[in-house]
């Protein structure tokens, strides 16, 4: 008990005495943690919202849908009594205990202000009906002339409630907005493999007004939102362009069945843009989660990254420590600690900061959670937090502790394992001796004499540095690569919001403010450790003569040196992680132009130049006499 | 100081205050000083009287509070801190108690900095080290680190360092301090020789020895000179009387 | 016992032997303890027959040297004044030296440590006669040897009268 009390008490007088290096390993340690937790909290919410929407319209086991999307003048889709037949056939199978419909649905140009969409109407009763009764948020449900659209598509419309829109020239007010567990919001309508667009194309679509394009590319799709109108109105929208399509919900005894039901009964012939023409519940649900998923496919590497960063910085900030540390430790052991109370006290140290980093990232993530989980305005989802879970807590925990030790074990042992007397005499490692570098630099000018000295005398800080600054770029240019995609995709076709994109797009900025953070703390970590180190030779120098302007362009060239390899090393690996994070195969990648990547390298390089002259010129302001007093 | 030969190191009024009026500490207090070309100065007093305080000022690597201060004839306490570096650099060599050599660098390496910060080419420095170096007699350790080196050796090659740049004056700064009476003997014989060439030392020092070598010796106390003798001229030469035989 | 030391113990005033005793003793503390105490009256015999000293016996005083009352002559007074001046040093004596400053300050004779800086700068000079000479001997010389053993022994002094310097001059500012 005596230990602990006394391990405690020299932790918290260690702290005290460094504050602001412990601020600055928290800080490393925070960042990543909380990303980690955004990460995490993440994982579980993908299912539990749409069975929420499930729950409150009633939604469907099974979905058929009846005709699909013509592009071109083609036949005239289903005719009627197939359908009737078909739908009756479905309603009488074994399993089946409800349905609702068939309805009819047309597809329509949807024209509010300047924009025109593509639409998908179904025509509903304006009494609720026992199976997939959408749930109304704003508004009042169908009635004539009045036209209910989809959550998410109304809000990336900006439509509301009361406004007036064109239905393939017709006159129409939005009557209400609603949600519905029967198709995935909008834009993954159409999305394989719970896609339930069954509305053709429009084949006399002015290019120029339209932002659908008939060219069959999948991006078209995308543009399809969904909203339903009484059936008098959506059948008076079709036409021979444009026939109409049918949709028909099924309730089944046990919903487990639904994707064995649909397979067995599945038709293609008349299905829709897919293979099948029966889709299961589970399939529309996962569709549902890909907004979030996409947002997982972001977060994960972004978290590695983030990883990454906070294990250089706490590796730097450690080896810096220890340096003082040394002097402690043999003091320590001087004064009847044992090498084990060494390593402990020095272990405490940092695993106290690391879990209370944990714990703020925990907090900080679940506060923000709720920006990104929102899982589109789609569904019926609490847009709350979700919860923590001991099991989240824990894994955040775990990993701070992991990143803690692996930047700090191997300095500590070595800590532990020096003996008194050297520990008192040397302040650190002593430099290693790299004849080539030291010949080297005897031909270069004074800063940069002084500058690679510098650097042969710590490489593994300078590795350590280029490390950083090449994580740093890598992410940046894996943002920079996401957005030069997602412009080129998108190019000519969005005048309305795509949430998917946008939400990357959100995502990859709290990404990017994560790693930029971390990045500057890094920079300042190692430029500070590099200056506390160099503050020694560089008094020296200054005794001998160097100016203090020479020395802090020495320290800079330190810092900058081996920061230009890692940045234009992050170029490619920033590539490569976009096109692994994305799935989408080097094809669908477009890299970023030079007139992107070269000033967001430089931009880099310049930052990490300029964090370290700053404390470096704060270094040379210090008295000669004192410093070189301190080293004696 | 006689009139008409000018002082290599002139120092009038040099004041160095530290920490603000309750605590204000007088390191050097009100010091006047000469010191003649090729003089040897040796300066004395017990810790904390402000000796080595005064040498920092002396050698510009610190700046005094108050007072003037030349060095072969150029005023040094108005100069910016561009100048004092370069003055650092060319005018003046300093040893240090704690000898203060790159660790990592050989003796060579070690000798040859000055100049390689004075901007002069490899070839040029790597030369003048093999001179100084054989002049204080360790040409066959120029590739020796300082760790394989003892401590007389490496102040040794500390003052080889400090004379790379042919500087005009040598400023010591308890260079005996952490050597043995062997090694003290050699550093002794370094400054007498570098006395014999001409060289304006001033040396702050404990050790008497290292005092009886100078010219004139100063104590120091409080921040203030308080005694000055001048020791050149012995006893009356009879080394007889060292020992007394007769008494 | 050093005659001058004697003479400088009366410069202040007339004392009785007993007092003389008294006042050795104390400024000599433990060192003190080995004196003979029969010396000092032998001394003070001496000086009496060389006319340095005078002595009278007090009233009612029995007719010991103890009870004796003695004071310095002018040749006396002459002779320490001289003593007090000189930086012969001849054997690294140290009471000499100590009794001397003490004397010269109980009796306002002259500064203690003025005869202190009078006497490292003597020192010093010898210091460094010696030294040279001991770097012109060559190596392992049997005189170099000797030379060597009286720098060291000439630091110590030194060491010694830089430690004399720090408290007589302490004690000055103090009064």
């Amino acid at each position: 008990m005596g230990g602990l009390l006394l391990v405690t008490r020299l932790v918290g007088r260690d702290l005290r005495f460094r504050p602001a290096q412990a601020v600055l390993l928290l800080l490393a340690i925070t960042a990543a943690t909380t990303v980690l937790s955004l990460a995490l909290a993440l994982h579980g919410v993908t299912q539990r919202p749409y069975q929420q929407t499930r729950a409150a319209t009633r939604g469907p086991d099974v979905v058929a849908l009846f005709g699909g999307p013509v592009a071109g003048p083609q036949g005239p889709g289903p005719a009627v009594p197939t359908v009737q037949a078909e739908a009756g056939a479905l309603t009488g199978a074994p399993g089946v205990s409800g349905h609702g419909g068939p309805y009819p649905v047309a597809s329509a140009v949807l024209q509010l202000g300047t924009i025109a969409v593509q639409v998908q109407a179904e025509g509903r009763d304006q009494g609720a009906a026992a199976v997939d009764q959408p749930k109304v948020t704003a508004g009042s449900w169908v009635r004539p002339d009045g036209i209910v659209l989809e959550r998410t598509f109304a809000d990336a419309l900006g439509a509301r409630v009361g406004d007036r829109v064109g239905l393939n020239g017709r006159r129409f007010t939005v009557a209400g907005i609603a949600v519905t567990a029967a198709s995935a919001p909008y834009p993954s309508l159409c999305y394989q493999p719970g896609g339930t667009c069954v509305a053709s194309l429009p084949t006399s679509c002015d290019p120029t007004r339209c932002t659908a394009v008939g060219s069959g590319e999948p991006l078209t799709t995308l543009q399809m939102g969904q909203a339903w109108l009484t059936r008098p109105d959506a059948r008076a929208l079709a036409s021979r362009a444009a026939p109409l399509a049918y949709v028909l919900d099924l309730r089944l005894r046990n919903p487990a069945w639904a994707p064995a039901f649909a397979a067995a009964h599945d038709n293609a012939q008349l299905g829709g843009p897919g293979s099948g023409n029966l889709v299961p519940w589970q399939s529309i649900a996962y569709d549902d989660g890909l907004l979030v998923q996409d947002e997982q496919q972001v977060l994960t590497p972004g978290a590695w990254l983030a990883g990454l960063l906070a294990i250089a910085s706490v590796a730097v900030l450690g080896g810096g420590r220890m340096a003082d540390h040394s002097r402690r430790v043999g003091l320590l052991k001087a004064v009847g600690g044992t090498p084990r109370l060494v390593a402990v006290v020095l272990m405490a140290e940092n695993l106290a900061i690391a879990l209370f980093a944990a714990a703020i990232g925990l907090v900080a993530g679940w506060l923000t959670a709720p920006l990104i989980t929102s899982p589109g305005a789609g569904l019926v989802g609490p847009p709350g937090a979700p919860s923590v879970t001991p099991a989240t807590a824990a894994e955040v925990a775990g990993v701070a502790l992991v990143v803690a030790l692996t930047a700090t074990l191997v300095p500590a042992i070595r800590g532990a394992r020096t003996s008194t007397v050297s520990a008192l005499n040397d302040a650190a490692r002593p430099p290693r001796r790299r004849r080539v570098l030291i010949a080297v630099s005897r031909r270069l000018p004074v800063p940069l004499l002084l500058g690679v000295r510098l650097i042969a005398r710590r490489p593994r800080r300078a590795l350590l540095g280029a490390a950083s600054v090449a994580v740093t770029t890598t992410g940046i240019v894996a943002v920079l690569t996401f957005h030069a995609t997602a412009d080129d995709r998108l190019r000519g076709v969005t005048r309305i919001g795509n949430p998917v994109v946008t939400r990357d797009e959100q995502m990859l900025l709290v990404i990017t403010v994560a790693l930029l953070a971390l990045a500057v703390l890094n920079a300042i970590t190692t430029a500070w450790a590099t200056v506390v180190d160099a503050a020694g030779s560089s008094a020296l120098a200054r005794a001998l003569g160097a100016t203090k302007r020479q020395i802090t362009g020495a320290i800079a060239a330190a810092q900058l040196l081996p920061a230009v390899p890692g940045a234009i090393l992050g170029v490619p690996l920033g590539l490569g992680l976009f096109v692994a994070a994305s799935g989408a195969g080097s094809r669908g990648t477009t890299i970023p132009s030079v007139g992107w990547l070269v000033p967001a390298v430089l931009a880099t390089l310049v930052a990490v130049t300029a964090l370290t002259v700053i404390p470096a010129w704060a270094g040379a302001r210090r008295p000669v006499t004192d410093v070189l007093a301190r080293e004696a | 100081m006689t009139a008409g030969t000018q002082s290599m190191v002139r120092a009038r009024g040099l004041r160095k205050e530290y920490g603000s009026q309750a605590t204000l500490v007088r390191a050097v207090d009100g010091v006047d000083l000469d010191v003649a070309p090729g003089e040897t100065l040796a300066v004395m007093g017990p810790s904390g009287c402000g000796k080595s305080t005064l040498l920092h000022l002396l050698g510009g690597l610190d700046r005094a509070s108050a007072g003037e201060l030349w060095l072969a004839g150029r005023r040094i306490d108005t100069m910016s801190e561009r100048g004092m570096a370069a003055l650092r650099r060319d005018a003046v060599g300093f040893v240090f108690q704690a000898f203060h050599l790159m660790d990592e660098l050989t003796a060579a390496e070690n000798v040859e900095l000055p100049v390689l910060l004075a901007g002069r080419s490899p070839r040029v420095a790597r030369r003048r080290a093999g001179e100084l170096l054989e002049r204080v007699g360790l040409a066959d350790r120029a590739r020796h680190l300082p760790s394989q080196l003892s401590g007389g050796q490496r102040q040794r090659v500390a003052i080889a360092r400090a004379l790379a740049n042919r500087p005009m004056v040598v400023l010591a700064d308890e260079p005996t301090g952490n050597l043995d009476s062997e090694a003290t003997l050699d550093v002794l014989r370094l400054f007498e020789s570098l006395h014999e060439a001409g060289q304006t030392l001033v040396i702050v020092t404990h050790d008497s020895r290292i005092a009886a070598t100078a010219d004139r010796l100063i104590s120091m106390r409080d921040g203030a000179f308080i005694d000055e003798t001048r020791l050149t001229g012995g006893t009356s030469g009879r080394l007889g009387a060292l020992l007394d035989l007769d008494g | 016992m050093q005659q001058e030391v004697v003479l400088a113990l009366l410069a202040k005033e007339p004392s009785h032997g007993y007092q003389l005793r008294a006042r050795l003793r104390q400024a000599l503390g433990p060192l003190g303890d080995a004196m003979n105490d029969g010396q000092i009256y032998v001394t003070l015999t001496r000086l009496e027959k060389a006319g340095q000293v005078s002595s009278e016996r007090a009233a009612g005083m029995p007719d010991r040297p103890d009870r004796k009352m003695y004071a310095l002559t002018a040749h006396g007074q002459q002779r320490v004044a001289s003593w007090l001046a000189e930086v012969s040093w001849p054997k690294p004596d140290l009471a000499e030296f100590h009794l001397k400053l003490l004397a010269a300050a109980a009796a306002r004779l002259a500064d203690p440590v003025a005869i202190i800086d009078a006497q490292r700068r003597e020192l010093l000079r010898r210091l460094r006669d010696a030294q040279r000479a001991a770097m012109a001997e060559p190596d392992g010389s049997e005189a170099a040897l000797l030379l060597e053993g009286v720098v060291l022994r000439l630091q110590a002094d030194l060491r010694w009268l830089e430690a004399c310097e720090r408290s007589w001059s302490g004690r000055k500012a103090r009064t």
